[in-house]
């Protein structure tokens, strides 16, 4: 009996989907309090229908970004059925702070709601304590370790950040740095390096993954690095019986419960000093590391404006992307393009490897002798000494004959080359052309609108060929505008004749035009119209009485003129009025 | 004199006016400059260009100026804003280089069909796609009233037609460029990138004077940015100067 009230109650919410149920809308946070890096989840459940015009309130230091939403039917005790929607909005914190989310305010079936202000305080991570670490507690603990706390500016070094992962965990790829505090350095792209160790702490193995940071200083002082943060989703459960535990490796039939620990290091202090002034060579020009210095140059038998390649190398270790070629002071007579540049680093942080510059330079004179010596200078950290390299003069033979073009490589656009060693180029001294700071071409209409003028032109030229091939190949039409031009001079002729009273050229016009009207008409040739035509011809035995009768008394006063007496102006005028009105009745007639 | 003739030469003399003063104060920045007072010819410079004028000499000098003065994102912004008026000028990219070359950590560098893109400014491309345009619709006309010249003209109208649409697409990639991408050129000497467009925000990266970095959003005076690298973070607008899209 139960069952089948439950089963109507279903079957009334099928039938009757316009039954109104009650709707209610409610927003929470799946936690109130978490640290700066972990994210909360709100949940806004609407029931009894879909929500509209629900807009999520902006907070200052909150990114609150959708991430999903779900659906549920429910049916209560009483058999009624109820839909939850419910969205999944991810809150991200971006600063430590108590924050409140405001009442949202949402519509379902016309009704509205508003759920009540939420409360969401965010704390620092903070690195755990020594004890806390030695006690074997923690699932997993990040740690920052410097290979030396003084170096000095520009020089390069590797930091490493050790995440440390005890053994009844299992890292469940979701790694994510949320803070990397590295103020004052220049600092590289974390990675991950291979060479993992394991290490007893406490009761418990823990296995290191370290997580290489390289960075240089670029002021000098005390410099605080860290503390960095990190959010990481583990599985804790028992290895016992896996065989892939007993190997060290990663299990995938490892199933345990899914945690997120916020991890975080302690701020540690780097002195950073500063290159000393003292001995400091005239061309050092910022290098830091160890390097080697190797150069050639060829061809050496030139003529004066000839082209010679020096190629300096530039090996070893340190920040190799500031190495800059010093200007040679001594190839004051030699002209000299920018040189190119190329960097080919042999570790994954870009400390070692070789630079190597190419720069065509050319003999001004055939004075030279030589390619003056070639000279480098850095400064070694190690030894905190500056260093200066020289490479020896190349002996040339330069010709005065007849100098050759330079080759083309001066200061193109397209290169990543290193650019003139020595300074910028001077400033302009006129001010050349004033441009308004207006807008483009390609953002103002009247620009769009030019371009329609040829596509007109080309429109009307497409048109008149069209009517022009018409006319070709139609050769009624063709008769018709020529009869029409005829008949409009013929008309003014009839008038010039009326008018000087001479009936024997008006007479005989009347009758050429009434051929040619009539030859059109009824398309045969004009001089084969007669009288006996507008009995004759099947068309006009058909057109209307009046203008058949009117034809005839056309043709008959034509030929009367021959025996008539000379008329008058005024009669010819009406002759002329009358032929007109005929004409209007002809061109009407369907040819 | 009638009325609007008057309100023509009132217009003509106060352009000529303004010219002069543009050309009085630019010759007392490049004396400035000449002096060695980089600071004081920066700001003169500067001053100028508030005015609203503008010239490749006077973003050149600007530049130069700044440059000069230990500004590195200053001189690297006029430099590209003079290189939009003048995308040929040799002397422009030497020195754009060379104050490249200087500038510390990761920055963007345009790719190899930016940088041939634009080899023209806009409206250079704007006249040559219409001049193309032009010249093959005249020609199309030409064919349409002298069918007998059809064949002759036919490689021509080919050659036409290839050309506008090849010059209208680049015009189009390069208005693309222009109009949806833009440029931030770190202005400050060390400036911090945060992970929201707040002050709070906690740091994501720096970004040393005159690194030029891809500004990906905008938000109140704030601008979303990416480096080479591909790290994102936030700069306020007070820390670099934004310039269009290459």
């Amino acid at each position: 009996m139960r069952l089948n009230l439950k089963t109507l109650a279903m079957l009334l919410a099928v039938l009757l989907p316009g039954a109104v149920w009650a709707a209610a809308f409610t927003a929470s946070l799946d936690r109130d309090t978490l640290t700066l890096g972990e994210r909360a989840t709100l949940s806004l459940a609407f029931e009894g229908g879909l929500p509209g015009n629900v807009s999520l309130p902006q907070v200052t230091g909150l990114h609150m970004e959708q991430v999903g939403n779900s659906s549920q039917n429910t049916f209560d005790f009483s058999g009624h059925g109820t839909t939850v929607t419910t969205y999944l909005i991810a809150v991200a914190p971006q600063q430590t702070g108590e924050f409140t989310i405001p009442a949202i305010n949402a519509e379902i079936n016309g009704q509205k709601f508003s759920s009540r202000p939420l409360k969401l305080i965010v704390g620092k991570a903070i690195a755990p304590s020594a004890a806390a670490v030695n006690s074997g507690d923690q699932l997993a603990f990040l740690k920052l370790v410097l290979p030396k706390a003084k170096i000095y500016v520009g020089e390069p070094m590797v930091a490493y950040l050790e995440l440390y992962v005890r053994d009844d965990v299992q890292p469940n790829g979701n790694f994510q740095m949320t803070s990397s505090p590295t103020d004052g350095f220049n600092a590289g792209k974390i990675t991950e390096q291979r060479n993992q160790r394991r290490v007893q702490i406490g009761n418990h193995v823990y296995t290191i993954i370290p997580l290489a940071l390289p960075l240089s200083a670029v002021k000098t002082g005390s410099l605080a690095l860290g503390p960095f943060t990190a959010t990481i989703s583990v599985l804790q459960g028992s290895h016992e019986g896996d065989p892939f535990a007993q190997l060290g490796s990663r299990s995938p039939f490892f199933h345990g419960e899914q945690k997120q620990v916020t991890l975080a290091t302690e701020a540690l202090n780097i002195e950073s000093l500063p290159l000393p002034q003292q001995n400091q060579p005239a061309n050092f020009s910022g290098a830091v590391g160890q390097f080697d210095l190797a150069a050639s140059a060829g061809p050496t038998t030139v003529t004066v404006g000839d082209p010679i390649t020096v190629r300096v190398q530039v090996s070893g270790r340190g920040a190799l992307d500031a190495v800059t070629l010093p200007a040679q002071d001594a190839w004051k007579n030699f002209k000299t393009y920018p040189p190119t540049t190329k960097l080919e680093t042999t570790d994954q942080f870009g400390f070692q490897g070789t630079k190597t510059y190419e720069q065509i330079i050319s003999p001004l004179n055939n004075d030279v002798q030589e390619l003056p010596a070639l000279t480098f200078s850095f400064f070694n950290p190690e030894d905190g000494q500056y260093h200066t390299l020289t490479q020896p003069a190349v002996p040339l033979t330069v010709k005065a004959a007849g100098t050759s073009p330079m080759p083309q490589i001066a200061a193109t656009k397209t290169s990543n080359e290193e650019k003139p060693a020595q300074d910028i180029l001077p400033i302009k001294e006129n001010l050349g052309t004033l441009v308004a700071n207006k807008m483009p071409l390609v953002a103002q209409p009247a620009f769009y609108a030019a371009q329609a003028v040829p596509v007109l032109a080309f429109l009307a030229a497409f048109v008149w060929r069209k009517r022009t091939d018409n006319l070709a190949n139609n050769p009624r039409l063709r008769r018709q505008r020529a009869v029409a031009a005829l008949i409009a001079s013929g008309k003014d002729d009839l008038k010039k004749y009326a008018a000087a009273n001479q009936p024997d050229e008006f007479f005989a016009t009347l009758f050429r035009l009434l051929q040619e009207q009539l030859g059109e008409r009824l398309d045969c040739p004009a001089s084969a119209i007669t009288e006996d035509v507008v009995d004759g011809h099947a068309r006009l035995r058909n057109a209307p009485a009046a203008l058949r009768i009117a034809l005839h008394e056309q043709f008959q006063l034509c030929n009367q003129t021959r025996y008539a007496p000379v008329r008058g102006s005024s009669e010819l005028n009406s002759v002329a009025a009358q032929f007109e009105k005929l004409l209007g009745e002809l061109q009407n007639l369907k040819s | 004199m009638k009325p609007w003739l008057s309100f023509v030469l009132a217009l003509v003399c106060a352009g000529n006016i303004l010219a002069a003063d543009v050309s009085a104060d630019f010759v007392a920045a490049n004396k400035l400059y000449a002096e060695g007072k980089f600071t004081e010819a920066s700001a003169a410079y500067a001053a100028i260009l508030k005015t609203g004028a503008q010239s490749r000499a006077l973003l050149f000098n600007a530049g130069n100026a700044a440059f000069k003065a230990g500004h590195l994102g200053q001189a690297v912004a006029a430099y590209r804003q003079a290189e939009l008026l003048s995308p040929r000028d040799a002397e422009l990219w030497a020195n754009l280089a060379f104050v490249r070359n200087q500038v510390q950590g990761a920055t963007l560098r345009e790719s190899r069909w930016q940088n041939w893109g634009t080899m023209l400014t806009l409206n250079e491309g704007a006249i040559l796609t219409t001049a193309f345009f032009w010249a093959l619709f005249v020609l199309l006309a030409v064919r349409q009233l002298r069918p007998a010249l059809t064949p002759k003209l036919h490689s021509v109208t080919r050659l036409l037609a290839a050309l506008t649409l090849f010059s209208g697409t680049v015009l189009a990639l390069q208005a693309a460029n222009r109009f949806n991408a833009a440029i931030a050129v770190v202005t400050s000497v060390e400036t911090i990138a945060r992970s929201g467009p707040f002050d709070e925000a906690q740091s994501v990266f720096t970004a040393r004077d005159g690194a030029e970095l891809k500004i990906l959003d905008r938000h109140a005076d704030w601008v979303q940015v990416a480096d080479s690298a591909g790290k994102i973070g936030w700069f306020s607008q007070k820390q670099v100067a934004v310039l269009p899209g290459a």
